[in-house]
């Protein structure tokens, strides 16, 4: 049996990390608790005072908090399937054979989305979406949209950027997954059926399992920390249509300057975050 | 005698000439008062518009002059607040506070600034005889500078609601002048004005202080409305201030759509574009829709006062003082002080102005060869009797915009009716009151 | 598959795919070539006079050139104390067995899960505290909360891929694990270690609500500047854009040198 070390080594060997780890990581957390526990106004500091769970029920029963989160969850669940589908189209195309040149550069790139500063991309959006004088109402033959200043117009532009940036990242994650299939079987299947369907159902998708899941929980925590490229875009609105939770939250701890009431928030999404991660990880990671 | 005289007349046309920085009859100089902090370093907020430009402009004169050094960090109004509450909690850097008139109850109450009389009193050799303090508009100096009858700042970037609007559009549709009242401005000019893919009016209303500020405040006063009732209690359901978002809500077709998404940029350079007739904005805007790099309609640009409401002319008030930072050393109050005194002085003000900024000297206005600066009688207008309380000042403001930034624009999207948004505001708003002591008698009725 | 049709809907498809990915950096790089004058116009033209302007006065008047120094001195700090305190930690996890292993596995993921918004606010007061506010050690200690995870995921799984015989045989000539770990492992492990190095400094890099909060001016990052131009009253949209294309360049090109395992990073290694 391998590993059995002393505990002396072990320690010596994981203990710096951990020490970082809990340094940044969880002396804050128990501030967090600490500070959500007070009344703690920023421009109020001589009237910080306990106040029990005041903070959490004021989270708990306040509209803004839910609508906040329920809309994180529908950019969730309208831009995540629209990058799964889009994402497994472009990986099949890049699957098939033919055409290397393009297709490595096409990969290539697939990498520069990914990789874009988020805050970037807000300020991109905002000069490309301008009524006025943004090139996408001109490709759109002239359109007279206007993007940032509706509702409803402003989500579909979030989610449009979203799709733009993740898009290829779930494209590769698949693709790998793809390449994982062994060819003679991927050939055999292919001479039984002519439907790439079948063959995408019952040969390829075992596959791709272990990547979708990746998918799945790495969209959901960064939907969840989704601030960046919202703040430079539209810093949440018009109104507060997307006004997303990390950006509420940002809003009452740092304009509002209510740093307890934001500290309970940030505590709740961090356990709404742990128990997503926690049945994610549990359920499909089995093999870590 | 006659030499005498002259002497007089030199000494105070180079008073004016070299920023007051040359001797007059007190035997005070700015050099000479600077020679001790001569090094120092004094760290201040300043703001991306005009009036901080014009001072960058000015500054390597008084660099020069006193040795002191001015570090400028530039930041979107949107982010001072923050930025600066930020650095006073952490006993940061900034030696000079930038206030809004909205934040001053919020510096004072903290005591992140010190009384203007303290700084005079333990730096006395600063202070510059020539200081005036009564020549500034007395409204602009109490609302902007002043909190509880202690005056803390002195006002720097200056504004009054003033109305922009486009003669040559106003022309061509037949109209002679702008609009006196808000309902001709409706009822009139937005039908006549609004075709073609232009528009009547727009009136800036992010969701940000503007919308506050600037949308939300600005259609309650001249209806008669106003956020608070005597007793501290919200008077955003009275008939008033509901007459007043009403008029909003009515009002929007006239605008350009996506009007919630406009702030001072976008409408003004909606105006610029000569997309847009009229605009009511900050007299601060004026440099740059009449200058021909930024503005298309540069030659057609005129200014009247705000228009009035049933309630009377309750224009916009705005602006900003700055005040020498508790946090700070010694000498870097003093050249703070020194900063601030120059900064605002009455013989620095005619260059201040040249330059894009509007001061707050009284004394400037009436001189002359103004004729080209066309906001100058508004703005003189609008400041004989401005609502201080436009916003109300208390140190819990900046909860109360953030409440009335989010239920406003609501309103405006239609999400919820004027009254559905105002009992939000109110029951919002109240309970801040509440919590902050004011309906317990803990803290006084201040306004 | 074989017919010319499919052939060229494959090459159309392909180019649009490349088109849409490319086109926002064309942009990019276009609208900071251009005067404020030629940025606003309705609408926006394709050829004009391209002017450096932008990128002369965001360098050296406003000061980006200071924030991408500030940028890259956090990047590469807290990459690098990300390794030393990662690399050890990765071998153990990979190695080692011993109780409450994946407790700390699970623990070490979560952190990359978590919203900076939970720290920013108790980091900005706990560093108001300390005096730490606005200095570059801040932001490369809070940066470890998502860069050492990156680094222990990758490498662990990089340590796994290497086969046991060959410490086992190190062991029996009497080598300590730190031994083995430097002499024999790493080296092995270098393309791991090479990875999660380039990730952790696109992270980094590319952050902005920490460096939103927790800086001012001495320490401030080319993201939180940029985000600083906005809002002004005549929104300098040409050198908003050569800000951003200054600051995206570097991280396009690391991105590009990784780009094979791009996708291993991103999913923290659970793809490969």
């Amino acid at each position: 049996m391998r590993g059995q070390v002393p505990r002396k080594t072990i320690l010596s060997f994981i203990g710096p990390a951990v020490l970082g780890l809990a340094i940044v990581g969880i002396a804050p957390l128990l501030y967090a608790i600490w500070t959500s526990l007070h009344f703690y106004n920023l421009t109020q500091l001589r009237r910080v005072e306990f106040i029990g769970l005041q903070n959490y029920w004021d989270v708990l029963t306040d509209d803004a908090f839910w609508q906040a989160m329920s809309r994180t969850f529908f950019l969730l669940g309208t831009a995540l399937p629209l990058q799964i589908a889009l994402g497994l189209g472009i990986a099949l195309v890049l699957h098939q054979p033919g055409l290397t040149i393009l297709k490595t550069l096409a990969r290539l790139s697939l990498v520069l989305p990914m990789a874009t500063t988020y805050a970037v991309v807000g300020l991109l959006g905002q000069v490309m979406f301008n009524q006025k004088f943004g090139v996408v109402n001109q490709l759109m033959g002239g359109a007279d949209i206007n993007w940032i200043g509706d509702p409803q117009n402003a989500f579909m532009m979030i989610i449009f950027w979203d799709v733009w940036q993740w898009t290829p990242f779930v494209a590769l994650v698949l693709l790998a997954g793809l390449t994982m299939v062994p060819g003679e079987i991927e050939e055999a299947a292919r001479l039984e059926t002519k439907s790439k369907w079948t063959v995408l159902r019952y040969v390829q998708l075992p596959f791709l399992l272990p990547g979708l899941v990746a998918v799945l929980i790495l969209r959901t925590a960064d939907t969840l920390k989704l601030f960046d490229m919202v703040f430079t875009l539209t810093r949440g609105g018009p109104g507060a249509s997307t006004e997303f939770i990390s950006l509420l939250i940002q809003r009452v701890g740092f304009r509002a300057f209510d740093q307890g009431l934001a500290s309970a928030q940030a505590i709740i999404l961090l356990i709404v975050t742990i128990v997503l991660a926690q049945i994610y990880i549990r359920v499909f990671y089995k093999e870590v | 005698m006659r030499k005498l005289r002259n002497l007089y007349g030199t000494a105070a046309l180079a008073s004016i000439i070299a920023t007051g920085a040359v001797a007059d009859g007190h035997g005070w100089s700015l050099k000479a008062a600077a020679e001790p902090y001569a090094g120092t370093t004094v760290d201040v907020v300043f703001l991306l518009r005009p009036g901080y430009e014009a001072i960058e402009a000015m500054l390597p004169a008084f660099e020069e002059e006193t040795g002191i050094n001015v570090n400028i960090i530039k930041h979107p109004y949107e982010n001072a607040l923050g930025e600066q509450v930020r650095d006073f909690v952490a006993g940061g850097d900034l030696d000079i506070a930038l206030i809004d008139l909205v934040w001053m109850g919020n510096f004072a109450e903290n005591e992140w600034v010190l009384p203007l009389a303290d700084v005079q009193a333990k730096f006395p050799d600063t202070v510059d005889p020539d200081l005036d303090i009564d020549d500034f508009f007395p409204l602009v100096l109490n609302a902007f500078g002043g909190w509880n009858d202690t005056i803390y700042g002195l006002p720097v970037d200056n504004y009054s609601g003033l109305m922009f609007y486009n003669r040559c559009i106003l022309e061509e549709a037949g109209f002679d002048g702008p609009p006196e009242t808000w309902m001709q401005l409706k009822d009139e000019y937005g039908p006549a004005l609004t075709k073609d893919g232009k528009y009547a009016f727009a009136l800036q209303s992010k969701r940000n202080e503007t919308q506050s500020a600037d949308s939300f405040a600005r259609v309650l006063w001249p209806f008669g409305g106003s956020f608070l009732d005597e007793n501290f209690r919200s008077n955003l359901n009275s008939e008033e201030s509901q007459a007043g978002l009403q008029f909003r809500q009515d009002l929007m077709q006239y605008m350009p759509d996506g009007i919630v998404a406009y702030d001072h940029a976008e409408t003004v350079n909606a105006f610029a574009q000569g997309d847009v007739a009229m605009i009511t904005e900050w007299s601060a805007f004026y440099s740059s829709v009449v200058s021909p790099e930024t503005s298309k309609v540069a030659d057609c640009v005129e200014i009247a006062p705000e228009p009035t409401g049933p309630a009377g002319r309750k224009p916009a008030l705005g602006g900003f003082s700055m005040a020498v930072a508790s946090q700070a050393d010694e000498a870097e109050q003093a050249a703070a002080y020194l900063f601030i005194q120059w900064a605002t002085s009455k013989a620095n003000a005619r260059e201040y102005l040249e330059r894009g900024g509007v001061p707050a000297r009284q004394s400037v206005y009436q001189q002359d060869g103004l004729e080209e600066f066309k906001f100058v009688p508004a703005l003189v207008e609008s400041w004989q009797d401005g609502v201080p309380e436009f916003r109300p000042r208390f140190a819990e403001w900046p909860e109360i915009t953030e409440i009335v930034q989010e239920w406003g624009t609501k309103m405006m999207l239609g999400e919820v009716t004027t009254e559905e948004g105002a009992t939000e505001i109110g029951t919002r708003m109240e309970e801040v009151l509440e919590a902050a002591g004011y309906y317990s008698g803990d803290k006084p009725l201040a306004q | 598959m074989t017919s010319t049709r499919s052939l060229w809907s494959q090459i159309a498809l392909l180019a649009i795919i490349i088109a849409i990915c490319v086109f926002p950096f064309y942009w990019m790089v276009t609208t900071s070539l251009k005067t404020q004058v030629v940025a606003l116009e309705a609408p926006p033209v394709w050829l004009f006079e391209p002017t450096l302007n932008n990128y002369r006065e965001a360098l050296f008047e406003d000061g980006v050139l200071r924030t991408l120094m500030n940028s890259l001195i956090i990047a590469v700090c807290t990459t690098l104390l990300a390794l030393i305190l990662g690399v050890p930690a990765a071998f153990a996890l990979a190695r080692f067995e011993f109780r409450g292993k994946k407790d700390l596995w699970f623990w070490f993921i979560t952190n990359r899960m978590v919203s900076p918004i939970v720290l920013a606010l108790p980091f900005f007061l706990i560093a108001r505290n300390l005096g730490l506010l606005d200095k570059h050690i801040t932001l490369i200690l809070i940066y470890l909360t998502f860069n050492l995870p990156i680094v222990i995921w990758i490498v662990t799984d990089q340590f796994r891929g290497i086969p046991y015989d060959l410490d086992e045989a190190a062991r029996l000539e009497g080598a300590s694990q730190f031994t083995i770990m430097r002499k024999i492992c790493l080296p092995l492990a270098m393309p791991g270690v090479a990875v999660s190095a380039i990730f952790s400094f696109i992270f980094s890099w590319n952050e902005l609500m920490f460096g939103l909060v927790l800086t001012r001016s001495e320490a401030k990052t080319a993201p939180a500047m940029a985000v600083s131009f906005m809002e002004g009253y005549n929104l300098p949209y040409g050198k908003i854009m050569a800000t951003s294309t200054l600051i995206v360049i570097p991280v396009l090109i690391f991105a590009l040198i990784a780009s094979k395992q791009l996708v291993r990073g991103l999913t923290m290694g659970a793809v490969k």
